[in-house]
């Protein structure tokens, strides 16, 4: 009876060493509830078990890092923001994908934006999510007769999505009838949110945060204009938007108190939301508009993306790679995709299936093909610092009138070359 | 000989007596103290582990002393920390002497009065974001109603010069009834005897409150105001989420700047950096409450 129970024993041991589950971790979201049902096909299909450790997103990174820094993390396959790669590659946190063999299987040409995953050739994430800054609108307004006659006569051209920054500022000024209704919805709170507007403007522009050199550049005419524009657009917004983040943004906008807002993508589940929208079906997306002499160019656009990473650390780097081709795989994505995501292929953003769900994902498709894909934050590990912690206050001292456009961007310049400097750039 | 003896022993068992405690503090208190001291000498960046952790010198202090956005930090801090320990000081003593008396309901008076010290500060937080949203805020509502809309039709939380009196006040309402019961606790504890002889040689009340009151009064105030001096001087809750130290740098304490340099910059040896100045206010504040308010005895 001893010797069977010690049998016994020693079996479940060696079962359990050998069959230890694949680790996941993610933020608590859409996106990631999205890649959470294919999970139980994965394991069917692979017979490879996975678990997941899910974290608030305010605190995700800093569990990560904290968890990385001290040695005890436990996490195969973290599905991470294309923002965090560069900080946790070049710590070697985690592993050059591309390097694990049978990595080819994976299709790079489909996914947008795939050279933002790369660092010295080589891929550190593979993008499961991707979205793009831009506006969302009310259709129904843009397509009203009524709406279109007025917006014509007082302006001389048809009233239409957005392509101009020039009919930006038009359409903002002549849908803004507060209080009922504001010309366009904005994230003015001293966070990232308020950095994107600065951003898009400042790329459309022409401008750029650093030059090749890694030198701060912002401070140009192409980003006092970039400023100077955000301010305008304001005075067509909620006075409140000047504290919004990014969820008090699409609350207004879903309850149909404004004409467009200017968010990302994922807005347009808010939008299709049931439970909490006023607005379902009367949606649309577009690109983030560009000074009209640049129509037709290729400019780069605020590009937010998720996806899989695999740590250094995971014993078993081939079951993560087998993860990653199962999750990525263009069906899989296309039927994860209604749960709340914004699949990375475009071989799933042009598919008939995902279209029916998504009325809106061909506008989307067609944004993501006609824009150069550029993350908010530079791809270094300084990046977040940067935005977060420099061009955000400023845009908001600017904002607040504590400081001129010129002041504002001159003293942010200067803190990120200091930034620079303490990082061994220059 | 046997009586030194004995006095080593007594001192000795005195010493066991307060080991338990010592190895408490030197485990709870000094060894994270010693770490963040040792932290700030050091140029250390979570993001940057291929720079390796360097030593520093005093080029974090030297940073932190010479950056004029260091003493605008200090200055809005000892601004939050002065506007809200001074409200909640009035506040709670009015409550506190007007809660002096039995009354029926006094126990139930007592604990609504103690709800706002319940809520978590994150909470309290988004209560005043709701309060003052320029759309459907009771606040905003009010004023427009009784003819003061002008006053607030830049929203509070987005103006530079309103945003810091505003966290003061939402401070205040949080913790107004822990300085009341502080307060009252002592009230409790006079004895009635002096006011009775104050009577007696026919002292008005102002006079009894200025001569009895407030010096039999003054542990209670200096414990009450240490306590929220401290507090006030480590607020983050409240800024993070009303304002997330907008707009600007308008509310931006130096809790918030230390959080920033941690968690966005991942910048430990600044951040801890940071904090020893903050703890080195402390000190300074809690030295100086304790010369003004007790009077050189020793309360505490």
């Amino acid at each position: 009876m001893r010797n069977r129970f010690l049998l016994f024993l020693v079996v479940l041991l060696t079962v359990s060493c050998f069959a230890v589950p694949l680790q996941l971790s993610s933020e608590v979201g859409i996106h990631t509830d999205a890649w959470k049902t294919r999970m139980e096909g994965f394991t069917n299909e692979t017979g490879i078990e996975v678990e997941i450790q899910q974290f608030p997103y305010a605190n995700y990174l800093d569990q990560l890092m904290l968890g990385y820094t001290s040695g005890r993390v436990e996490i195969d396959v973290p599905y991470i923001s294309m923002l965090w790669y560069p900080a946790l590659s070049i710590a070697n946190y985690i592993y050059p994908i591309s390097d694990i063999p049978g990595y080819e299987k994976i299709d790079e040409s489909d996914i947008p934006g795939i050279r933002n995953a790369k660092l010295n050739g080589k891929t550190y994430i593979v993008p499961y999510m991707n979205e793009l800054g831009g506006i969302i609108y009310r259709k129904d307004l843009f397509e009203d007769p009524t709406e279109k006659t007025n917006f014509i006569a007082k302006y001389g051209y048809e009233l239409q999505p957005p392509q101009t920054l020039e009919q930006y500022r038009d359409i903002a000024e002549f849908f803004n009838r507060p209080p009922d209704l504001y010309g366009v919805t904005l994230m003015g709170r001293r966070s990232i949110f308020l950095a994107t507007h600065f951003m898009q403007r400042l790329w459309a522009k022409g401008g750029a945060l650093l030059d090749l050199n890694m030198r701060p550049i912002f401070n140009s005419e192409a980003g006092i204009e970039a400023l100077e524009e955000v301010k305008y657009m304001f005075q067509f917004a909620n006075p409140a938007a000047m504290n919004y983040d990014f969820q008090e943004a699409l609350n207004e906008f879903i309850s149909g108190r404004s004409a467009m807002a200017e968010v990302w993508t994922t807005g347009m589940f808010y939008v299709e939301d049931e439970s909490r929208s006023s607005v379902v079906g009367r949606g649309g997306f577009v690109g983030f508009p560009r000074p009209e002499e640049k129509l037709g160019e290729k400019l780069p656009m605020l590009y937010i993306s998720w996806g899989f990473s695999v740590s250094s650390a995971a014993p078993d780097k081939e079951a993560a790679l087998e993860w990653l081709l199962y999750v990525t795989d263009t069906q899989n994505e296309v039927e994860a995709a209604p749960t709340g995501n914004i699949p990375a292929r475009f071989s799933a953003l042009n598919s008939p299936a995902l279209a029916e769900s998504f009325p809106w994902i061909g506008d989307f498709a067609a944004a993501m093909e006609n824009c150069i894909p550029t993350p908010i934050v530079p791809l270094i590990p300084e990046g977040g610092s940067i935005v977060s912690g420099i061009i955000a206050p400023a845009v908001s001292e600017f904002l607040a009138g504590t400081k001129t456009a010129e002041q504002a961007l001159n003293d942010a310049v200067k803190e990120v070359d200091r930034l620079m400097r303490d990082g061994g750039y220059y | 000989m046997k009586g030194d003896q004995m006095k080593f022993g007594h001192r000795s068992r005195g010493y066991s007596y307060i080991l338990p405690s010592m190895v408490f503090i030197v485990i709870i208190f000094m060894i994270p103290l010693t770490y963040t001291v040792v932290m700030s000498f050091l140029r250390w960046n979570l993001l940057r582990p291929d720079l390796g952790i360097r030593a520093a010198g005093f080029s974090n202090y030297v940073r932190l002393f010479t950056d004029p956005f260091t003493l605008d930090t200090v200055g809005r801090t000892f601004y939050f920390v002065l506007g809200a320990v001074l409200i909640e000081l009035i506040a709670g003593l009015c409550i506190a002497l007007a809660l002096d008396t039995e009354f029926k309901g006094w126990k139930i008076v007592q604990s609504v009065l103690l709800v706002p010290f319940m809520i978590a500060p994150v909470v309290v937080g988004y209560v005043w974001r709701f309060v003052l949203n320029s759309d459907y805020g009771p606040i905003i509502h009010l004023f427009r109603q009784i003819g003061l809309g002008g006053l607030v039709e830049k929203p509070l939380l987005s103006n530079p010069s309103a945003a810091m009196p505003v966290l003061i006040v939402a401070d205040a309402w949080e913790y107004i009834p822990f300085v009341t019961l502080v307060l009252l606790a002592g009230l409790k504890a006079i004895p009635y005897e002096p006011y009775e002889a104050a009577f007696v040689d026919g002292a008005s009340s102002l006079q009894r409150f200025y001569y009895i009151t407030l010096p039999l009064l003054r542990p209670s105030i200096l414990v009450a105001v240490v306590i929220r001096t401290l507090t006030s001087l480590r607020v983050f809750d409240i800024v993070f989420i009303m304002t997330g130290g907008g707009p600007g740098t308008a509310s931006e304490t130096l809790a918030f700047y230390g959080y920033r340099t941690a968690f966005q910059s991942y910048n430990v040896g600044f951040s801890s950096a940071i904090n020893m100045l903050t703890f080195a206010i402390a000190v300074v504040f809690t030295i100086l409450y304790m010369k003004i308010i007790g009077g050189g005895k020793k309360y505490v």
